[in-house]
């Protein structure tokens, strides 16, 4: 699903932020990226959705060897991925509804399916009674729950959360983390970037660390630590 | 994209223009301004031409042949004169009929002195060009021709419409082009504007996988309607222009107000060029202000 193989990647103004990541994310996996902030884990999503491309060594997203994808090709990779933001990123004067439903009509989706598909994933979120609402008008953790219907409405193959629970309370942030645990039950594969080390900890899943550039550790859902 | 994304961007790039209507209407304002000087230009332009055109017509210039050119051989000097590309028309003036005009001046005393071989007057053509700019080039021409003696000078007025005609289809070219790039920087700049008021929505589309397409066309549905709507006023402004200075034109110099081409005789012309300029003024100038912040990723749209 996800391959890294050795990527380095430096900005322009000579940041190292990846040097020589190599790490495999299979099918239908729940991972965990942890870090401190600078240690790369922005730069290894932004990687993964095409945003920025490797200095050195390859990516495979979905099949797709990114250093091989045209320009006008990424739109469609990044239909296989939803993405949830650590700011939610709603449209302020958009109701819950039309937020979930904008994702759908900017892939061409029909309004018939629209009307179809949007109720259902803010049943699956628990918004259903909240459509009409305006973002302002929800809690964080709604808000947040609205960022997640939107990502998953489009039916991705991958859900990739960057520090999903950032700007809400703690016991919300469980919910949140519980939610995508169950929609990976499902078979929709979850990536999580986050520094709150108790949350990760409370959930038996596979932990990635990555610190200065580099994979430091790999821990499966067992507890075992990978060697790196 | 099917018909009903179609459907959506292009609601899209209504709503757009309402939410930033002050800069949508100020961008009219100055291409209408723009519109209506071009039109200016071109009116001027035409009813010039047309004007030379007819001192053109009227303008006969004379072609004397040698003195010693029997009738028959002035006719081959005229069959050589027709076949010079900027000369329509080439009508024979016998010497007899020349000497005839001064009849009264000379007295008939005179006069019957100066009849048949004793007719000082040489034969002559009185023709008609084409283009009155290629009056020196066609003089060369003609001189060239054997039998021909001397070509009468052009009439100063002609020489005149000719040049002013040449001076302001030079400056409509120059106004119109100068106005266009004025207007497609307008345009750019109002869509620019809405883009920058829509980062947030532009970054969440990229985010989700709607093609570069997906996102332009509601900023181009935006440009083509100000456009539109600009060109729309325009034509009935030049229309009530148009009207306004024939009828007081007339009122200072009647014979000049009545030589006005008709409004009609261009108007589809006019229509046309104005509504084709405002669809391509408005789709360009959004295309080339998007394609910018197409080009931009994640944060880099909302300027983060």
């Amino acid at each position: 699903m996800i391959e890294f193989r050795n990527v380095f990647k430096t900005y322009s103004n000579g940041t190292h932020a990846l040097n020589g990541i190599n790490l495999t994310v299979e099918k239908g996996e729940f991972v965990f990226i942890v870090g401190a902030s600078g240690a790369g884990k922005s730069t290894f999503l932004k990687l993964i959705m095409h945003e920025e491309t490797p200095t050195k060594g390859s990516i495979i997203v979905n099949g797709v060897h990114l250093e091989k994808l045209k320009r006008r090709k990424v739109p469609y990779l990044r239909r296989t991925m939803g993405i949830v933001f650590q700011d939610f990123r709603l449209i302020g004067k958009m109701s819950v509804y039309n937020n979930v439903a904008f994702a759908m009509r900017c892939v061409g989706k029909k309004g018939k399916t629209i009307k179809k598909r949007v109720p259902y994933i803010l049943d699956l979120v628990g918004l259903k009674g909240k459509a009409k609402n305006k973002p302002s008008e929800l809690s964080g953790g709604e808000q947040q729950r609205v960022s997640l219907a939107r990502a998953l409405v489009n039916n991705p193959q991958m859900i990739i959360a960057d520090e999903p629970t950032g700007n809400i309370d703690p016991e919300l942030s469980y919910e949140i983390i519980e939610l995508l645990s169950e929609i990976n039950k499902r078979g929709t594969t979850v990536l999580v970037v986050t520094h709150e080390h108790e949350l990760v900890e409370s959930f038996n899943k596979r932990v990635v660390r990555i610190e200065g550039g580099k994979v430091v550790s790999d821990t499966k859902e067992d507890d075992t630590m990978v060697a790196i | 994209m099917n018909f009903s994304s179609i459907g959506y961007l292009i609601r899209e790039g209504f709503k757009n223009i309402w939410s930033n209507r002050m800069m949508s209407l100020a961008s009219i304002g100055v291409l209408i301004s723009c519109l209506v000087l071009t039109g200016s230009a071109i009116m001027l332009s035409i009813n010039v031409s047309e004007i030379v055109e007819d001192v053109g017509e009227s303008n006969v210039t004379t072609v004397y042949l040698e003195d010693d050119l029997s009738e028959l051989e002035a006719v081959y000097v005229g069959k050589s004169l027709t076949k010079i590309d900027n000369v329509t028309e080439a009508s024979f003036y016998p010497k007899d009929e020349a000497i005839e005009a001064y009849r009264d001046v000379l007295g008939e005393e005179v006069f019957q002195n100066m009849t048949g071989d004793d007719n000082p007057l040489p034969h002559a053509y009185h023709i008609v060009m084409a283009d009155l700019a290629l009056y020196d080039q066609t003089v060369q021409e003609i001189n060239k021709v054997d039998g021909v003696s001397t070509v009468s000078s052009r009439s100063d007025v002609a020489e005149k419409l000719t040049s002013l005609n040449t001076l302001i289809t030079t400056m409509s070219f120059w106004i119109i082009l100068a106005l266009a790039i004025i207007s497609l920087f307008i345009i750019s700049n109002t869509i620019r504007m809405t883009m920058f008021s829509h980062r947030f929505e532009i970054s969440i589309m990229k985010s989700v996988g709607a093609t570069n397409s997906f996102v332009r066309l509601p900023f181009i549905v935006e440009g083509v309607i100000i456009g539109l709507a600009s060109a729309g006023i325009s034509i009935g402004l030049i229309m009530l222009l148009y009207d306004a200075v024939k009828q007081a034109v007339k009122g200072i110099v009647s014979p000049l107000g009545e030589k006005f081409v008709p409004f009609s005789e261009f108007a589809w012309f006019i229509i046309v060029a104005f509504i084709g300029a405002g669809v391509v003024v408005g789709a360009l100038g959004s295309y080339l202000s998007i394609r910018k912040y197409l080009k931009k990723e994640g944060n880099e749209i909302l300027g983060w």
